[in-house]
């Protein structure tokens, strides 16, 4: 394949071209998921190839891209992109500039423990489907569902600069999920959360110990259904990982994401209400909040060794000391606003153009254990497990609802509470912060969802976070 | 394909102890992404994928090859066979689909070909001009796509289709604040689209969003819904009329059946052939399918009912999905629904809408793309998105007035093979409607 990325590189060298760079990705997917007991899909793409061809010409991109690698079809999708380009030239106003970069050859290639696509199917069925007989089979359950995904892709990205890069990665993403009902409502428990992928392989799946904690998550569906509401309009709360990652990922993630800035997502995804002249000065959380984009860090499943804009992974901070300081950028967009590329473009497969997305965004540790924590919050909540998710278009105004809440009264957990739900301002929430929890609680936790762009493209992404404790955040009540 | 769908026919005779579902699709889009008034990107791009189900009793295994051939997919055979013996049954399973009817014959132009790059860019051009005399850049997409395809079964159902849906959004952004206004051409029909309607109808929105921005504070509003914000609604709503959220225990409509649950002047429909939508001939399983009233007269007539749950729960199957619905008309224009609102809100669009509780249909979301602020029937502020907190149920239940007129929207899933569906839905007028946080920004 890396013959094959050479060989095009060398048919785009027009001399009008700019900057141009050509993606091979060979994708395996697996999915395995039973529905209350019963195996109600077993699905496999095997090598799944695309090759995607990018220019830059007159400071406008040309993108295409084709299944079929035969030497016509991709001297046919370079024409493509060049003449899209150029056609595209005539609507503009003022043209992409790119700085160049030094050219970059690496190799990197992952080893699961347990290679899941070398474990026979009926194995993997079989460690699967006692988890979900035993969930099947649970008393007051109305329905339940295990789903396991298993991902691998290799990847070769070349560019005219002379970077020439091979990758292989291996993500699952296993999942698990219990549902109650009756006449007031529907709740359910999810297992390990929404945001459960990692790297690796089969060995993922077996370290979550899925069969030891189905009888938890369904006493505690059933338990939801007649449980308490939240009934303050303001409380302090404790965030657990399960659904802390997602409120980074969503207030702080994509508001940092230097395309938004720029309107390139207006279309779809949004804005953001961060602008270019908060940069060193605006105060996004408080004195204890240190967020960092980091794509070189190999335990995040966002890990790269160049993104696909040829930019060199690396860790930068993103808000320091609470104050906004860098962005993830593309290579135009830092340039645009006077700083460096944070190694931050991405597409999911070779047939899709990169923006920017989230590698491994993470929240810097405190200090203490959870378990301090809560003893040091005299009224309050714990919550945990993501259940509704909603942001607006500038990612400032959020509402979550978590699928469970314990009220903690002079520190100790009293009692559950259903559909907690809690919204405020990105800002005021950040800023709201006073205690995050040490090393000892820190993680990473993924997706393998989140979409952006047009057409949509979903990312492997992921967070490194430890609990955190805000202040005063404003609750709806309910009945 | 002809001759493809010979040679799959030949496998299925060959292997004839199991059963196959095929589905085969060549997908080819050109997809431009416009900002700030200037090209982001063109992208061509073509997909040939094929997928394959393969029963044996109740046990199955699915796979997908792209850029398929016959080799490729005889060996994906040969492998599943090796696989499927192993296999736990779906003990819900019957049989696949068997309804071997036909759908009526639809022209259709392949619109990559009558709506080049050149014409896009002419367009778009000549729209930005008029959005800039107001300090507005134009941004959004303007997709055309083409897909062939079949899908074929072991029941001797053979269904070929062919589409090509063109969709074209455009958001016109004040260069001053942001405030952000939206029009939409979406279906099947390059020769629908009148440039200089949709011109003026974007500019009207334009000269709206220069009014001033205030914030609105939390609280009960009598609200109109533009069409694509009931549309979105009506799209939630329909994750209850789901025979598998039935199945579930998370449908909205359980025991609703033929019970009047709206007033008597909502209808919906769900009309595959509705001659302004981008036409849907056939379900995923390959059913061909009719028009299906979902709400008439207020009354829960029909949950969308596919092979598979129709086996499972003894219901009719009707195969539809939601991909065409339709809403019915009232007696009023959208000025004098308007007129008629002392003090409330017009929300032209939704966004990051999400379930709190699917079967009670409460949902939190956002309002985008034109907040406006109605003050004695008459539209006077621009107004910071806002936050709502609702049962989609009660919403429908609280509208009081609806538009004459039915707009054509089209909407995407905008992953995968980036499907483009349209609905018709006309402006509502909704009591007490519950907003429950500003957002502070536009």
């Amino acid at each position: 394949m890396k013959e094959l990325v050479k060989k095009t590189l060398n048919i785009l060298n027009a001399p009008d071209v700019q900057f141009g760079d050509v993606r091979v990705t060979v994708t395996d997917n697996e999915n395995i998921f039973f529905e209350r007991g019963f195996l109600k899909g077993a699905a496999s793409e095997i090598a799944s190839t695309s090759i995607g061809v990018r220019v830059l010409i007159g400071g406008t991109w040309g993108f295409a891209s084709t299944s079929d690698l035969s030497s016509a079809s991709i001297e046919k999708i370079v024409k493509e992109a060049v003449q899209n380009a150029r056609l595209g030239a005539r609507f503009k106003n003022s043209p992409i500039e790119y700085k160049p970069v030094d050219g970059i050859v690496a190799s990197y290639h992952f080893d699961p423990i347990k290679d899941p696509f070398k474990i026979p199917l009926k194995e993997k069925v079989s460690y699967l489907g006692e988890i979900a007989s035993k969930m099947g089979k649970l008393d007051g359950i109305v329905h339940s569902i295990v789903h396991t995904h298993f991902y691998k892709q290799y990847k070769v990205y070349g560019n005219t600069e002379g970077t020439l890069v091979d990758t292989t990665v291996y993500d699952a993403r296993p999942s698990m999920m219990v549902a109650a009902a009756d006449q007031n409502g529907f709740q359910t428990r999810a297992f390990p959360g929404h945001m459960p992928a990692q790297r690796g392989g089969f060995e993922v799946l077996e370290k979550l110990d899925f069969i030891n904690n189905i009888d938890k998550i369904a006493e505690e569906a059933k338990e939801l259904l007649t449980a308490p509401r939240v009934t303050e309009d303001q409380a302090d709360i404790i965030i657990n990982n399960g659904h802390l990652a997602l409120q980074l990922h969503e207030s702080v993630g994509h508001a940092t994401e230097a395309d938004r800035m720029f309107g390139m997502e207006i279309s779809y995804a949004g804005k953001t209400f961060v602008k270019e002249n908060m940069l060193g000065n605006f105060k996004y959380g408080s004195d204890l909040v240190n967020i960092y984009t980091d794509a070189s860090d190999k335990r995040g499943i966002g890990y790269h060794p160049v993104d696909d804009d040829g930019i060199p992974s690396k860790r930068v901070d993103i808000i320091k000391n609470g104050v906004l300081v860098d962005l993830q950028t593309s290579r135009y967009t830092a340039a645009e606003l006077g700083l460096e590329p944070s190694s931050n473009m991405m597409a999911t497969h070779a047939s899709e153009f990169p923006l920017i997305r989230m590698s491994n965004i993470c929240i810097a540790p405190g200090k203490g254990s959870l378990a301090d924590l809560i003893k040091d919050t005299e009224n309050g909540y714990l919550l945990d497990y993501t259940k509704t998710w909603s942001i607006d278009d500038n990612r400032n105004n959020f509402q979550f609802t978590t699928e469970i809440g314990w009220k903690i009264e002079n520190g100790e957990i009293k009692h559950i509470v259903k559909e907690p739900t809690y919204f405020g301002i990105t800002k005021d929430f950040w800023n709201s912060c006073d205690r995050i929890c040490g090393p000892e609680e820190w993680g990473f936790y993924g997706t393998f969802y989140c979409g952006k762009g047009e057409p949509g493209q979903v990312m492997h992404l992921s967070h490194g976070v430890a609990p955190m404790r805000f202040k005063n955040v404003k609750m709806l009540p309910g009945n | 394909m002809n001759d493809f769908i010979h040679k799959l026919e030949s496998l299925m005779k060959e292997y004839s102890q199991y059963k196959f579902q095929f589905h085969f699709r060549i997908w080819k889009t050109e997809f431009l992404r416009f900002f700030r008034s200037m090209t982001n990107y063109n992208i061509s791009k073509e997909i040939t994928s094929a997928a394959c189900t393969m029963y044996k009793g109740k046990k199955s295994y699915s796979f997908s090859v792209d850029d398929p051939t016959f080799d490729k997919i005889h060996k994906g055979i040969e492998d599943a066979i090796g696989i499927i013996d192993s296999l736990p049954e779906d003990p819900d399973y019957v049989d696949m689909d068997d309804d071997t009817s036909i759908a009526p014959e639809t022209k259709v132009v392949n619109n990559i070909e009558s709506l080049p790059l050149e014409k896009k860019i002419e367009i778009l051009s000549s729209i930005s001009e008029e959005a800039a005399k107001r300090e507005f850049k134009i941004f959004g997409t303007f997709i055309t796509n083409f897909v062939k395809g079949f899908v074929l079964n072991s029941n001797g159902v053979k269904k070929e289709f062919v589409t090509s849906p063109i969709m074209l959004d455009v958001k016109a952004v004040s260069d001053n604040n942001m405030v952000t206004v939206l029009e939409s051409f979406g279906g099947p029909d390059p020769d629908k689209f009148n440039q200089n309607e949709f011109t003026d109808s974007l500019m009207k929105k334009v000269d709206m969003a220069c009014l001033p921005v205030v914030d609105a504070p939390a609280g009960k509003y009598e609200v109109i819904l533009s069409p694509a914000a009931i549309g979105e609604f009506i799209g939630y709503l329909m994750h209850g009329a789901h025979a598998a959220t039935l199945d579930q225990g998370s449908s909205f409509f359980q025991d609703q059946l033929d019970k009047k649950i709206f007033p008597e002047t909502i209808n919906i429909t769900d009309e595959p052939h509705n001659e302004n939508l981008i036409p849907s001939s056939y379900s995923g399983s390959g059913r061909t399918l009719h028009d299906l009233p979902i709400v008439t007269n207020g009354v829960f007539k029909n949950f969308m009912v596919d092979n598979y749950y129709g086996n499972k729960l003894k219901m009719d199957k009707n195969g539809n999905e939601a991909g065409n619905l339709v809403m019915g008309n009232g007696d009023k224009t959208v000025d004098e629904m308007i007129s008629s609102v002392k003090d409330g809100l017009y929300i032209s669009k939704l966004h990051y809408m999400n379930f709190i509780n699917p079967k009670d249909m409460t949902v939190t979301g956002l309002t985008r793309d034109g907040t406006f602020l109605i003050k004695d029937g008459k539209i006077v502020n621009v107004i910071n998105n806002l936050r709502y907190t609702e049962s989609i149920g009660r919403i429908i239940g609280a509208i009081c007035e609806i538009e004459r007129k039915r707009h054509a929207l089209p909407s995407s899933e905008n992953y995968g093979t980036f499907g483009i569906s349209t609905s018709l839905m006309p402006h509502v007028k909704v009591k007490d409607f519950n907003i429950t946080s500003s957002t502070e920004t536009i």
